[in-house]
């Protein structure tokens, strides 16, 4: 008798408990505001997978970021907690950096407020442009390190790196490519802008002309590695003719079930919103693309195939 | 003998490829330098009022700019109406190298380029007003631009739909169209 009163206490306990652990989800649940987003993962708990040399070039990169959703500003809290362990000091960032409207408030609560720890910890942000983007708009603005230009060209240690404007391969743009690669002195030269040369996506697949009018270009000046975003996933890219080829435009948008056959990729991610660290250190370019909850999704280390 | 005939027959049908492609590109130097001149027209007109934009960190300086340089853009030409840039001339001009573009030998790979950038509707455009809000800037094929009359920085060619349209960037104007010039991919 005593016992079976015993097991009502602790049936009613076990109940409020799990009433109360509702209640408190739910309440987590209701501030679901990318600005009330928890912390991220503390740095100590970090799965670091770069080497960390000294006097190395470390960066970040993200994709189709700006939507201003919850999940953007979950990507960005993990970059900071990367960011705390790593000491990576810029961001490229692969286009679609800002969807829909480009008002100030769209600027703020799509760039300024989910990036405001690295921006407050002086992470500069180097932005290519996307077809959601406002050319004019976007080149003008200071943050984006654009020079207010559509494309350009920066130098960080032994690396040189060229973002470039997809949307619009005029003429006058691959002329001026032709001459910055034939004139860069960077050991690596790296290339970024939104529309995938190679890409295993269903969504858009690959911009087969972009490719025949820059690849000639890549080949013969010794690009080495090449970022693109657009299509909303994250692809590594069997390496073509010398070169790495890196897809990630999932950093704020997703398009899950999004691959088919895998023709061009080693490895595609289509599950989660993610980022990139890499680390130039030497001859080796060391890469790791970091899930928004977490998990790293893969990592390695390649070799620069060009003398 | 055999060999001087061949040799002839060979010179005769080289003068009359070149003579003809001589008399196709006079045929097109007209539009071209037309619209050349419409640019220019465009431009100068534009420029006398125009504001000169530097970066900043304002994203309300950028907007309230844009704003003004629209403005400005529409008042410097109040009359504007389509065929003001693509005239008649122009626009058959412009729509025989689009066709012969995506029907040339580079053909299918620029059709492909256009079906995966995200194709947009065919949507109502006007000239001298806004680009349609919200409506992402669809990516123009790199082959197609080689083969369009090169433009100042300020414009850009834009294909919205089925139309090419010319875009002014820094006052984000339709400035002119050619609707249907660009058949689906």
């Amino acid at each position: 008798m005593k016992q079976k009163k015993l097991m009502k206490y602790q049936n009613a306990v076990l109940l409020i408990a799990a009433m109360g652990f509702a209640l408190t989800g739910h309440s987590r649940l209701a501030q679901a505001d990318p600005k009330a987003v928890p912390q991220a993962a503390s740095a100590s708990k970090l799965d670091i997978r770069i080497p960390l040399q000294d006097k190395t070039v470390r960066f970040a990169v993200i994709g189709d970021s700006g939507t201003g959703d919850r999940a953007q500003y979950e990507v960005a809290q993990r970059m900071e907690a990367y960011r705390q362990a790593t000491k990576f000091d810029f961001v490229i960032m692969l286009g679609d950096n800002i969807y829909g409207s480009h008002s100030p408030k769209d600027f703020e609560k799509k760039f300024e407020q989910p990036y405001k720890p690295l921006l407050d910890a002086g992470v500069k942000f180097y932005a290519s442009l996307g077809n959601h983007d406002d050319p004019d708009d976007e080149r003008l603005y200071k943050p984006f390190n654009m020079g207010g230009e559509r494309y350009y060209a920066f130098r960080k240690g032994e690396a040189a790196f060229f973002a470039l404007d997809s949307n619009y391969m005029d003429p006058k743009q691959l002329s001026w490519l032709d001459q910055n690669l034939k004139e860069s002195q960077g050991t690596w030269k790296i290339c970024f802008f939104h529309h995938p040369l190679y890409n295993d996506g269903r969504h858009h697949g690959p911009d087969a002309d972009l490719r025949t009018q820059v690849l000639p270009l890549f080949q013969r000046y010794g690009v080495n590695a090449v970022f693109s975003g657009h299509e909303h996933v994250y692809q590594r890219i069997k390496p073509e003719n010398n070169i790495y080829y890196f897809v990630l435009g999932n950093s704020g948008k997703l398009m899950t079930h999004d691959f088919g056959e895998a023709r061009e990729r080693v490895k595609g991610f289509d599950s989660d919103q993610s980022f990139m660290l890499v680390e130039i250190a030497g001859d080796k370019l060391y890469f790791q693309t970091i899930a928004r909850s977490g998990e790293t999704i893969d990592s390695g280390e390649l070799p620069r195939i060009h003398p | 003998m055999k060999h001087t005939c061949r040799s002839w027959l060979s010179l005769i049908l080289l003068s009359i490829f070149l003579f003809s492609c001589a008399i196709a590109q006079k045929g097109d130097q007209g539009p071209v330098k037309e619209f050349q001149d419409r640019i220019d027209n465009y431009l100068s007109a534009k420029k006398k009022q125009d504001i000169e934009k530097k970066p900043t960190d304002s994203p309300g300086k950028l907007a309230q700019e844009k704003q003004q340089t629209a403005e400005k853009s529409q008042q410097a030409r109040p009359e504007a109406q389509r065929g003001d840039i693509f005239t008649p001339a122009v626009s058959a001009y412009f729509k025989k190298q689009i066709e012969s573009t995506l029907h040339g030998p580079e053909g299918s790979r620029v059709r492909a380029s256009l079906r995966h950038a995200e194709p947009l509707p065919d949507v109502h455009l006007q000239v001298n007003a806004k680009y349609p809000k919200n409506l992402p800037l669809q990516s123009t094929p790199p082959t197609l631009l080689k083969n369009l009359p090169p433009l100042p920085k300020e414009l850009q060619y834009r294909i919205v739909g089925s139309a090419l349209v010319l875009y002014d960037m820094s006052a984000g104007l339709v400035v002119d169209f050619i609707p249907g010039a660009v058949p689906a991919a």
